[in-house]
């Protein structure tokens, strides 16, 4: 293990752990109002000051980081599960399943998705839980975000079902799904991880846009996307330097992990 | 004409240049006021006057035409311009404008009577769907004008409108005769430039009437430069590095920036006649629960809520205390209108939930129920993108959440917004905003008839639902068919103890009108009626060495 | 001189096909060969002759190519053509098997050789067979190619194909190959990619094997001295067919067809090494 890989186990260890111990560490909540000190810079008593309406910043980012941590990456393997039943398989057999699967794919990305999503927000009650809204928000994340990585995989798998090794592995009698999940889908690995670590981030930030369709991460609980909303027009990082906390936060643990795993790939 | 062409440019650039010469024998008198820079937020759709309904239009039609009588923005007073003097018929049906003699349109074209028949004649043509011309849109039949003497003209309505007087200030008067139709024009400038997507100069109307004190022609300005940039990060941006002279309206957070970076420069002129307010669905058809409905046609609930809301922390949190605590329907600021007798709604958890109480409402390990034993729980839509309605929504939820409701706020996009709170009636309450540009009731019609499409809580009725409404109706319609500005406030007045006392709205804050004006410019005055900055332009000066030091 | 007559040899396949792709002239035009059982026959051919169209048209895996196959392919007595994709799967790797050109392509870069491995055993075995089974059939098709087996090196089977030489891959691909003792091996330039030890290690095992298992091989090959190391019978393909089969030892000291006179003239001419040659097929006729 080197150190690089040590300092990234030792931050996503040290933020899951924090962001676990929030109820401790912020005993206020995420919620509550200090109205005397709204927008505050640093204190002893908010660490990374206080939001808009005098939340604690703090508080915020410990169970934002808990929500965003647990959710984006589930929306993202719900999205790589999608994409690689619909372009891995659709390479593998190739041929009109393959041309089948691209049509589909380039029709599900060009459609108006604003106005679907306007049309999904219809369709759900306005009193859901903000819990539930944030289940739904990443849950409808990850069953629209497939198309693009299914794209990529798609030609992948179209490049491996030509290969030596998927021959030899059909003239060893091997067939079927087991063929593709024991011989295609391994080899189809790095792009896979590489498609889930990308989503992460893209539905961080499409949950913080997601909110203005109603959609996202109800008030008052935060999320990695609500906290980075924040920047929306923040005109000088010189002045409230603090602000940028989330940002550094969610670029340093996707960072640690992919160190991580990406070594982890190498050595197995 | 929604653009000017380019011979029409050249045109005007070349009066320009013939009458800039001629005033330069004059020079002891015109004194060089310097260009005054300023941003515009989207592009002028029209440089006809008859035809503006928007920001941009708006402002180069204040800067540009000349009208019967103008609104002062400050004292709110109507004041004469290029009418001496008017009279109002008793029945309100008549007005007679005395005009004033020599004055001539940009061009050099005299100014009589004609053209003002001819302006109203223009304006009220239904093939022009004139939004200005709608407000003078009185009762079925056509408005017609009477020219009595070059210098008088009497224009005669179908049906008496009330304040018709202060609608004028939105005419500009066309010149019935000049080949450069529009351009010809009797305000204190003229459009010498347009650029499309860029820029719209004004230059000084060398013929422009008015004169100060001291005998000097007005305007003092020599030309106005309108830059057109809907990035107001980058006006800002160009006002700090003195590219720019004004800053027509601000929101807070910019607002407390500039004050602290640069104090002298940032101007709050107090509240102005916006107001952001919530209400409850009262539309009996609306898809919700029965005991909802209930609850939100209950009277004592709103009044319940209303008093559960900390006002003074939403202005001083979310808008930075550049904002009043509203108190109903007008604004403090509104001088006239204003019911003085009515005070802001007292944070008052405690009566709230006594309020509540009477209604059979009760609390139970920190959550309210209804009588029924259902747990009170509603939805505030709200539009998204709009900052502080967002951070009151969130407010307002943690205020009713310590007594025992609990509320869930969801931001919508506009369209959606506006279809389920005007046609489809799916939502519980609603939070949002009005853009009062108008001191006179008569612009809030449109909201407090029950028959109104506007009228929020429960619109478009066949015959009002309360006693309160129906009382409503029917004092709005006396303001409107009265002239008698007493009488007229007395019925408005009593409109606006009811909304006090059932809280159909409510009403939150009165935002502020912000503004940041730069310090070469002399004679400014910031306002809270638009436009806030300019609105005394003529005055206005732009000293070029303090700009050069900036 | 011996020549093997297919009257006394039990026949294990005979194949007379023809193979076009669609709108394109035919890449094998009513090409005939018969191989015995336990024969070892060589299949010689220019690049782009049809030699590999030849080996997977054998196995049915030419579906996917688009390409019409016509005629019959009897093996075992069963035309291949008239089966369908189950029957067809159920003789893959366990009557018939495969190995390809490239050892290190044709082994999954993703996988340990031991996964491969199992994979191809349980494409084949009893239901009931158990890991124990597995296991053991690896250890034993391993020791028939000379690869470690898990008692002498136990993280072999842990490698992948990226930690393998060419020559252990090659062997690794034809235990695979052998694991269920498949009638028929199809070598597809199973050599050529080698470097001329291992070639010649390979030969051997190859040779090995037919004379152990008395599997019967298919070894295509440009490689004429290959061709005449191992194989007892050759066929020359020239422009989709069969110009002419023979014993080795006929082929390579009088050839009868223009082509294969073209061939055999383009070996090196250096008498003392055609001698050599001749004499090894004359050996391996007589074996």
């Amino acid at each position: 293990m080197n150190v690089a890989r040590k300092l990234a186990c030792a931050v996503v260890v040290a933020v899951c752990a924090v962001s676990l111990a929030a109820n401790w560490l912020a005993p206020e909540g995420y919620a509550k109002q200090f109205r005397e000190t709204p927008n505050a810079p640093p204190s002893h008593q908010h660490w990374l000051g206080t939001d808009d309406v005098g939340r604690d910043r703090f508080a915020r980012v410990l169970y934002g980081t808990r929500i965003s941590l647990l959710l984006a990456p589930a929306a993202a393997l719900i999205s790589t599960a999608l994409a690689v039943l619909v372009g891995g398989l659709a390479g593998y057999l190739g041929g009109i399943w393959l041309r089948l699967a691209r049509g589909f794919t380039d029709l599900f990305l060009s459609l108006p998705w604003l106005f679907l999503l306007i049309t999904v927000r219809a369709l759900l009650p306005l009193n859901v839980s903000p819990m539930v809204s944030v289940l739904i928000t990443f849950f409808v994340l990850g069953v629209l975000g497939w198309a693009a990585s299914a794209r990529v995989l798609s030609t992948s798998a179209d490049g491996l079902r030509n290969s030596d090794f998927i021959l030899q592995a059909r003239a060893s009698g091997l067939h079927g799904p087991r063929l593709f999940f024991v011989h295609v889908l391994p080899n189809l690995k790095p792009v896979l991880y590489a498609q889930f670590w990308i989503s992460i981030p893209v539905f961080i930030l499409s949950e913080a846009n997601l909110g203005i369709l109603g959609l996202g991460v109800a008030e008052p609980m935060p999320s990695w996307g609500s906290l980075l909303r924040e920047l929306e027009g923040l005109i000088s990082f010189r002045e409230e330097p603090w602000k940028l906390a989330p940002l550094l936060l969610l670029i340093v643990v996707m960072t640690s992990f992919q160190l991580l795993l990406s070594n982890e790939e190498v050595t197995a | 004409m929604k653009t000017i062409g380019r011979r029409a440019c050249l045109q005007i650039a070349f009066c320009f240049v013939f009458f800039s010469l001629v005033l330069t024998a004059d020079s002891a008198l015109a004194q060089s006021g310097g260009e005054l820079r300023f941003c515009l937020r989207s592009e002028p759709k029209t440089f006809d006057p008859l035809l503006v309904d928007e920001d941009a239009s708006l402002s180069i039609r204040y800067l540009t035409g000349g009208v019967l009588v103008r609104v002062n923005r400050h004292s709110q007073e109507l004041e004469p311009e290029l009418a001496e003097s008017w009279t109002i018929s008793k029945d309100g049906r008549q007005i007679t404008f005395k005009l004033r003699h020599g004055i001539l349109f940009s061009d050099g074209s005299p100014f009589s009577a004609e053209d003002v028949a001819f302006t109203m004649q223009r304006l009220m043509d239904p093939a022009l769907h004139s939004s200005t011309g709608d407000s003078f849109r009185s009762g079925s039949g056509a408005v017609s004008t009477k020219i009595v003497a070059p210098d008088e003209i009497a224009i005669i309505f179908p049906a008496p409108i009330a304040g018709v007087d202060r609608l004028f200030d939105q005419v500009a008067i066309m010149s019935a005769h000049s080949p450069k139709k529009e351009a010809a024009v009797l305000g204190p400038f003229m459009v010498a430039e347009y650029k499309a997507g860029s820029s719209v100069l004004l230059q000084r109307n060398p013929n422009y009437w008015k004169k100060d004190s001291k005998g000097r022609r007005l305007p003092y300005l020599d030309s106005i430069r309108l830059d057109i940039q809907p990035n107001r990060d980058v006006e800002m941006l160009r006002f700090k590095r003195g590219e720019l002279d004004l800053i027509n309206t601000l929101d807070s957070d910019y607002f407390d920036r500039l004050a602290s970076s640069s104090p002298g420069l940032a101007h709050d002129a107090g509240a102005t006649l916006d107001s952001d307010f919530m209400w409850f669905n009262q539309v009996a058809s609306a898809p919700i629960p029965e005991y909802k409905r209930a609850w939100f046609a209950s009277g004592n609930f709103r009044r319940a809520i209303s008093q559960a809301i900390n006002r003074d922390d939403l202005a001083r949190v979310v808008f930075g205390g550049h904002a009043q605590p509203a108190i109903g329907p007008v604004s403090t600021s509104n001088k006239f209108w204003f019911n003085s007798k009515l005070k802001v709604e007292p944070y008052r958890p405690d009566a709230a939930l006594e309020r509540l109480k009477a209604d059979g409402f009760h609390l139970q390990n920190g959550v309210l129920f209804d009588k029924s034993g259902n747990a009170v729980e509603f939805s505030i839509v709200t539009n998204a993108g709009s900052k502080p309605r967002e951070r009151m929504a969130v407010m307002v939820q943690e205020d009713l959440g310590k007594l025992g409701i609990k509320v869930n706020v969801v931001t919508l996009d506009f369209p959606s917004l506006i279809e389920r709170i005007s046609q489809k009636f799916n939502y519980e309450a609603a939070m949002l905003g009005f853009r009062n540009v108008d001191l006179d009731p008569n612009g809030q019609m449109n909201i407090w008839l029950s028959s109104a499409e506007d009228h929020a809580w429960n619109p478009q009725q066949k015959s009002p639902a309360t006693a309160w409404e129906a009382e409503i109706d029917r004092l709005m319609r006396a303001q409107a068919s009265s002239v008698d500005p007493k009488k007229r406030k007395e019925s408005f007045d009593r409109v606006q103890e009811i909304v006090a006392e059932q809280a159909p709205f409510i009403y939150l804050v009165n935002p502020n009108a912000l503004s940041a004006v730069a310090a070469s410019v002399e004679g400014a005055n910031p306002g809270i009626l638009s436009p806030q900055t300019f609105w005394n332009a003529e005055r206005l000066t732009v000293n070029g060495t303090t700009r050069a030091s900036r | 001189m011996a020549v093997f007559d297919s009257d006394r040899m039990p026949g294990l396949l005979s194949a007379q096909i023809t193979v076009r792709y669609a709108g394109k002239a035919p890449v094998l035009r009513g090409l005939s060969l018969e191989i015995a059982r336990g024969e070892v026959v060589g299949l010689v051919g220019q690049s782009g002759s049809g030699k590999s169209t030849l080996a997977l048209a054998i196995l049915g895996l030419l579906g996917r190519q688009r390409a019409i196959v016509e005629g019959s392919i009897l093996f075992q007595g069963v035309d291949l053509l008239s089966l369908r994709e189950r029957e067809l799967r159920n003789l893959r790797g366990r009557a018939l098997s495969l190995v390809l050109q490239s050892p290190l392509a044709s082994l999954n870069p993703a996988l340990r050789i031991r996964t491969q491995l199992r994979e191809a055993w349980r494409a084949h075995c009893n239901d009931d067979a158990t890991t124990e089974d597995c296991d053991q059939a690896i250890e034993s098709a391993l020791r028939s190619v000379s690869l470690p087996s898990s008692e002498q090196d136990r993280d072999f089977l842990k490698k992948r194909a990226a930690q393998l030489s060419v020559g252990q891959a090659q062997r690794v691909l034809i235990a695979m190959a052998i694991l269920h003792r498949p009638a028929l091996l199809i070598a597809d330039e199973a050599t050529s990619a080698l470097d001329v030890i291992t070639q010649a290690e390979i030969l051997e095992l190859f040779a090995r094997l037919n004379r152990e298992i008395g599997m019967s091989i298919l070894y295509i090959s440009h490689d004429l001295p290959s061709v005449a190391g191992l194989c007892q019978r050759t066929a020359i393909l020239h422009e989709g067919q069969i110009v002419e089969c023979g014993a080795t030892e006929q082929i390579f000291t009088a050839p009868a067809h223009e082509y294969t006179q073209r061939l055999m003239a383009a070996l090196p001419q250096l008498p003392a090494r055609r001698e050599a040659f001749a004499a090894k097929a004359k050996a391996t006729a007589v074996e």
